[in-house]
């Protein structure tokens, strides 16, 4: 059937000139369904069966959980900025391809679901197409396309939503629904609130209980809350090694043991450990956005590195600056160091006249 | 001698586990073929002269190319009959002369001299003779050396000797098979011939260390052996090559690039031993040899046994399946030889023909399906080790660009950071940078190229890389030199 309406595409596209130009259209849709028919024609006869489909469909499937709680939360129209971010997101995508005259590139497909999950279920369907033309546009294309990005496009989005229409990303949050089927079968909650756990700890020193947290009961952004399906879906990607364990593991474990010490000189400042885990973004930028390969440290120190130093700022924004999040702002700065950290790395281990 | 109790192995490398297609536990003799095609260059060494010419009539075993100036071994003819032409030949993209015998049947087999039952009797000189006109000291990648031009370093300048009988690659062949019964008292014999042989070597034998039952057998047989040591490895590829195998046995840092007997050591396979025992013990020169018929597109997968100068589709044509479109590859998927031509022959170094299907076909989502067949370095497959891996030539995906995933550095047995490199060779930007990131380590075991999801073919870009150094001017030699103290180099780039 669809090899039917396939091959209709193709001698459309024969047929006429104009619409030539979108044929890398096509072939990605070919390819989404089909695979390939190349065979190797030099050494090694053999492949791996892993393919950049396949590794950017298990990522998703990691998410899943997360977005199907989100679903429950918050209502279907959780769905609908998910769809809104694919649609814009995926034609920035073709419009890049087609005019590179490139093959179009799976990785948005993850861009475009990790995207909505970390803005406020509030938020306006017109942000979220702005945010994501923009996070693709300026986060991935201007760079020329994925693997050359220094910045995630689904990050660079975000604050640069957060920065022009701060109003709109803070204020606003939604309790999410519990009761029942909850989101499953409502369009979104109603009943508004305005302050997420960090926000609470900020202001008046309230400390949301674990439960809550973990399960996803208090307010957050649309996929960060429900933490345990964060926590299964990283340690999922840990298992496949799509995500490599070196940047979560010292993230978290640098953000625990300074929040430790911290707590225990300050504690009027910094939150107890525990709590700074599982509040905000940490668990999600941890497990899915601090992992991304392309924009990290590709070498195994420079990993190490990044993890701690990602820990590192986020308990001093915080902690001490205006914003109550600072997961967000310390990947940013971490893939802006990204590069110096790798030329590090590898100049010391490579060092002229080095006995090897 | 000692068993070490845990197994060594290295940092990187990938395990096959379990394709399907292994080979399986019978030989099979495959008898005289009618005629042969010997080229005068096989293994280690130069090309001989033929000292035969057209019409002479030959034995079984008899010297048809020497060439006793230069580094090589001479070359038999495996049948007895008449020299029907000599001929020049494309060969793995080499010119080659070929001798072809047609035969007579009668399969008289002339021996080597100095034939004597208890080979304890022979004097060194003998040994030497005998083994180098047998053409034994070809086998291995820096042949044997004995008082002739053999190999590029003397008799004396050996100090290390490894023999090692690992399976790590994706298809292996089977040790029990080939020390099944008498095998492997012969085998204990040639290594103690080697031994005789190469006085000033302390020999190393290295197993797998999943094959417990040969280890015992071998252990108990060998346990009044001083000069020898058995180490245990893991069955990770590329452990059989000399690059992984020197740095993990001896702790000796690889002179790569170049051949191990630059820095006195041999390496030899196990059935090279059992070679030696028949050339020195039964006077049989090197005609024969056992290979494997592996991989899912043979209808069965036998050892078999096979006089050098057979045509490949004589040998595979009663086992192939002919309802699917087969690649044959000589010897390994990651390494080997594709053998599109079927008329030539196999010579001395194949130890395997494998046949894998040319999968073009294209499945509906493919990168959803489960996979319980495939293999791969992730686990992104619900797969287990147990269970059966297919492989076939598709390359199951499209070439994207790189997304820093790090798997190529995390296999590369070597240490270096391929996808460094071969960025920075795609971009035209190659100079000395490159050698210090190490490119000319490069091993070309090719497993980066393997586990990349991008379908990058990186081992491509890193010779490329190599290649252009070398127009530049930068030699692997600035990298190698100035450590190593190598012996034999003139003799060896003779060779290359
Ligand atoms: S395996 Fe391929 S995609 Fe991954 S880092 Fe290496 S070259 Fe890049
Ligand atoms: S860079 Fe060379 S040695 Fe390393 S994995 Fe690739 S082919 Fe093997």
């Amino acid at each position: 059937m669809i090899r039917k309406i396939l091959n209709l595409g193709y001698q459309l596209l024969e047929k006429n000139k104009k619409l030539k130009k979108l044929k890398p259209v096509l072939e990605a849709v070919d390819g989404f369904f089909f695979g390939t028919d190349k065979v190797t024609t030099f050494t090694p006869y053999i492949l791996d069966y892993l393919d950049i489909k396949r590794f950017m469909a298990t990522v998703i499937l990691a998410l899943l959980p997360s977005v199907l709680a989100s679903i429950y939360f918050y209502g279907i129209r959780v769905i609908l900025i998910i769809l809104v971010s694919y649609i814009f997101g995926g034609l920035c995508e073709i419009a890049f391809a087609v005019i590179r005259k490139k093959e179009i590139e799976e990785g948005f497909l993850v861009t475009g679901l990790i995207f909505p999950l970390i803005l406020p279920p509030t938020v306006p369907l017109w942000v979220v197409a702005v945010g994501i033309v923009f996070g693709v546009i300026f986060g991935k294309e201007v760079f020329g396309g994925t693997g050359r990005n220094i910045f995630n496009p689904a990050l660079a989005g975000r604050v640069f939503i957060t920065i022009s229409f701060p109003k709109i990303m803070t204020v606003d949050w939604y309790q999410p629904l519990v009761s029942g089927w909850a989101g499953f079968n409502r369009f979104k909650p109603d009943t508004v609130t305005s302050a997420t756990p960090l926000m609470l700890y900020k202001s008046d020193k309230i400390l949301t209980s674990f439960k809550d947290l973990l399960l996803g009961l208090s307010p957050g952004c649309i996929g960060e809350t429900f933490r345990l399906g964060i926590i299964i879906g990283g340690i999922f990607l840990v298992l496949t090694r799509v995500a490599n364990w070196r940047i979560p593991l010292t993230y978290l474990i640098s953000v625990f043991f300074l929040s430790y010490f911290g707590n225990l000189l300050f504690p009027e400042k910094f939150g107890p450990p525990i709590f700074q885990l599982l509040t905000g973004g940490l668990l999600f930028g941890a497990f899915f956005m601090a992992t991304d390969p392309v924009t990290s440290p590709f070498t195994n120190s420079g990993k190490l590195i990044a993890g701690v130093l990602l820990g590192f700022l986020t308990v001093i924004i915080r902690t001490f600056s205006g914003y109550v999040e600072g997961v967000m702002f310390s990947i940013l700065l971490m893939n802006a160091f990204t590069p110096l950290i790798d030329y590090l790395v590898v100049e010391r281990r490579y060092k002229p006249n080095n006995k090897r | 001698m000692s068993i070490l109790k845990h197994y060594r192995t290295f940092k990187g490398g990938y395990k096959f586990f379990n394709f399907t297609g292994q080979p399986q536990d019978i030989i099979i003799d495959l008898g005289v073929p009618k005629v042969i095609f010997i080229p005068l260059r096989q293994g280690f060494g130069v090309e001989v002269k033929p000292v035969v010419k057209v019409g002479d009539q030959v034995k079984t075993g008899q010297i048809i190319g020497r060439d006793d100036e230069n580094v090589s071994s001479p070359v038999h003819s495996s049948i007895s009959g008449k020299v029907k032409e000599i001929v020049k030949k494309n060969y793995f993209g080499r010119e080659v002369t070929f001798i072809v015998v047609e035969g007579d049947g009668k399969d008289e087999l002339e021996k080597l001299p100095f034939s004597e039952k208890n080979w304890e009797k022979l004097t060194e000189e003998e040994l030497e003779t005998k083994l180098y006109l047998s053409g034994v000291t070809s086998l291995g990648p820096s042949g044997i050396p004995t008082r002739y031009r053999s190999s590029v370093i003397g008799l004396k300048e050996v100090e290390n000797l490894i023999i090692h009988g690992l399976g790590s690659e994706p298809y292996n062949i089977c040790l029990k098979t080939l020390l099944k019964g008498k095998n492997i008292f012969y085998f204990i014999e040639g290594l103690k011939i080697l031994k005789k042989l190469l006085p000033n070597a302390k020999i190393y034998l290295c197993l797998n260390s999943e094959e417990k039952r040969i280890i015992e057998e071998i252990g108990k047989l060998t346990s009044d052996i001083q000069w020898l040591e058995i180490s245990l490895l893991e069955s990770k590829y590329p452990q059989g090559y000399d690059e992984m195998l020197i740095p993990i046995v001896l702790g000796k840092k690889f002179p790569y690039g170049y051949s191990a007997a630059n820095i006195g050591i041999i390496s030899l396979n196990i059935s090279a031993v059992l070679h030696v025992y028949e050339a020195i013990v039964d006077g049989k020169p090197l005609i024969d040899r056992i290979i494997t018929l592996s991989g899912p597109c043979f209808k069965e997968n036998p050892h078999i046994k096979v006089r050098i100068g057979t045509p490949i589709g004589e040998i595979v044509k009663d086992y192939l399946k002919s309802e699917v479109k087969v690649r044959l590859i000589m010897n390994s998927l990651m390494r080997g030889y594709e053998l599109k031509d079927y008329s030539l022959p196999m010579d001395r170094t194949y130890t395997h023909i494998i046949a894998i299907p040319e999968n073009t076909e294209r499945k509906l989502f493919s990168f959803l399906r489960l996979g319980l067949h495939s293999y791969s370095y992730s686990s992104c497959f619900l797969t287990f080790n147990k269970l059966e891996k297919y492989p076939d030539t598709n390359i199951h995906g499209e070439e994207r660009p790189c997304i820093s995933c790090g798997y190529c550095e995390e296999v590369c047995p070597v240490r270096i950071i391929p996808h460094l490199l071969s960025k920075i060779v795609v971009k035209h930007l190659v100079n000395e940078k490159l050698m210090h990131y190490g490119i000319f380590n490069c091993i070309e075991c090719n497993l980066c190229s393997f586990v990349c999801p991008s379908k990058i073919p990186i081992t491509k870009y890193i010779k490329e890389g190599q290649e252009k150094l070398i127009i530049q001017g930068c030699d692997r030699s600035r990298c190698i030199l100035p450590y190593f103290n190598l012996k034999g180099l003139e003799e060896y780039q003779g060779i290359k």
